[in-house]
């Protein structure tokens, strides 16, 4: 395995196996409150990961190797991208298999897809912004933001159980229009969040390549 | 003959320094050596050089090459250490031992010699099975300097390789430099302080000032042009007096630099048949001094 893949991999899946045991009580219970929250966890869980990957990473040693940053971006923002796909599947997967889409409609999936592919791109713009600017500074930036997600969550969650008309996501109605058509939304979100990937990737080379911030 | 490193007109700016209009050419068989006072840009360069902080301007071609296309191929064929060597961390950052980095470097290059690397680290004394963070300062540069010697690379970008090594460690090295470029296929090009000793075997030798080249010339001329005269008071005409620099007079005799000997040569040889006038070789180290002060 490459290396740089096998030190920052490590990070991704002690995040992925805490939060496959929220997926797991899921599984086990099937109440639709679990669920509501459990996408919510995965733009939080994909910058907290990112976080621990680049604390100390040795993109200054990297440099002197015969790496080229073009592979280093790939390899990194490529990580991000999987692991975004994952979350994606198993939630989708774990919907299936509680029969959450004949209960919900289609708004589940959607909620799903649209939560991460919203996470792995932020993600992946934490990542560019980090070469830019350095891990130094970017900790704060997302320390403030993966608490912000964690409180909302929380938040969200207890008004669920507390605050009687509390809206569910799945039931905003942003959600609800897009899963009118849901043929037509899924390839259209997967090919913008691709599309919006690529352009992360190209950015990225060329901020890796010109920055010292992260040497 | 081929150049294996060609840079011109390189400038890269920070807040409160500007490298400008820096070129050069290594030819194979040579030690360049950059020299200049603290400040005065010797890393950047290096760092440019060795496409760790790319220019903001000019350009840099390393066997024909360009960092921009072949990357890769040009650093599995230079060996670069940095003036404060780092190395890879882990998850057990704490357990990452010598041998394990070289593990980890090895499949990365094309031509990793680990016999080689061995038989550095057992010269440098340095102890494989040592955890990284417990080197000290100038292990971890020695142990650069194993690595980049270890994977047959054909010139070497050195930044004050010598620095906090001690005087047989810096020896060894010296010897390790000449040996690299003696068949005259591979060069090196060095930044360094001139009392670190590689002045003593660079041949091109180029002064950094602020950021620019002040000076560049082979080694051997410039020692050659400029000498240390003493003379007693009065033997020397005065325009030769005048044109010398770092002039002290003292009691038992007077003496000053003079950076144009070769044209002096001819003038002083009555006085030094006399015995009122002695030549003496300057070293970089003097030259460099004088011609900061100078610039």
């Amino acid at each position: 395995m490459d290396p740089i893949l096998r030190r920052s991999i490590i990070y991704y899946l002690t995040h992925f196996v805490i939060w496959f045991g929220m997926l797991s009580r899921f599984l086990i219970v099937g109440d639709w409150p679990t669920f509501e929250i459990i996408p919510l966890f995965v733009p939080a869980w994909l910058a907290s990961s990112l976080l621990f990957s680049e604390r100390e990473e040795s993109y200054a040693f990297l440099r002197t190797l015969p790496v080229a940053d073009r592979a280093i971006v790939r390899t990194k923002l490529g990580l991000i991208l999987s692991m975004g796909a994952l979350y994606w599947v198993l939630m989708t997967v774990a919907a299936f298999a509680r029969g959450l889409g004949s209960a919900t409609g289609p708004a589940v999936f959607v909620y799903v897809g649209l939560v991460a592919a919203i996470g792995l791109l932020i993600a992946a713009g934490f990542q560019v912004l980090i070469w830019r600017f350095g891990i130094t500074v970017m900790t704060g930036v997302i320390v403030v933001y993966t608490g912000v997600v964690l409180i909302a969550t929380l938040v969200h969650t207890a008004s669920m159980r507390f605050t009687p008309g509390w809206s569910e996501v799945t039931r905003m109605r942003g959600v609800v229009w897009l899963a009118g058509a849901p043929w037509l939304t899924h390839p259209v979100l997967v090919g913008l969040t691709l599309l919006a990937f690529y352009g992360l990737v190209q950015a990225g080379i060329r901020v890796k390549a010109s920055s010292e911030a992260c040497l | 003959m081929e150049t294996m490193l060609e840079a011109r007109d390189l400038a890269r700016h920070y807040e409160d320094f500007s490298l400008r209009g820096v070129s050069l050419d290594v030819r194979p068989g040579s030690i360049t050596g950059l020299f200049g006072a603290n400040g005065a840009g010797k890393s950047t360069v290096v760092k440019v050089l060795a496409h760790q902080a790319p220019p903001h301007a000019g350009s840099v071609r390393v066997f024909g090459l360009s960092y921009a296309d072949e990357e890769r191929a040009i650093k599995n064929r230079i060996g670069y250490v940095p003036q404060d060597p780092v190395f890879y961390t882990d998850i057990f950052a704490a357990s990452v031992t010598v041998r394990w980095m070289a593990r980890f470097v090895a499949p990365y290059f094309a031509r990793w010699d680990g016999a080689l690397f061995h038989a550095l680290l057992d010269e440098f004394k340095v102890n494989p099975l040592k955890k990284i963070r417990h080197l000290s300062g100038g292990q971890k540069k020695l142990l650069a300097i194993a690595m980049a010697l270890s994977h047959g690379a054909e010139l070497l970008i050195l930044d004050e390789p010598a620095a906090g090594l001690d005087v047989v460690y810096r020896r060894a090295l010296l010897d390790r430099l000449r040996a690299f470029v003696a068949d005259g296929s591979r060069a090196v090009v060095v930044a360094s302080h001139v009392t670190d000793g590689l002045d003593e075997i660079a041949d091109e030798v180029l002064f950094l000032d602020e950021g620019r080249v002040v000076l560049r010339e082979n080694r051997d001329d410039l020692l050659s042009r400029w000498k240390w005269i003493h003379f007693k008071a009065g033997a020397l005409d005065s325009d030769i007096e005048r044109g010398l620099t770092e002039v002290r007079r003292q009691p038992f005799g007077n003496r000053g630099l003079t950076s144009d000997f070769r044209a002096l040569c001819g003038r002083l040889a009555a006085a030094v048949a006399a015995g009122d006038v002695k030549v003496e070789n300057a070293s970089l180290e003097d030259v460099l001094a004088s011609y900061i002060r100078k610039v």
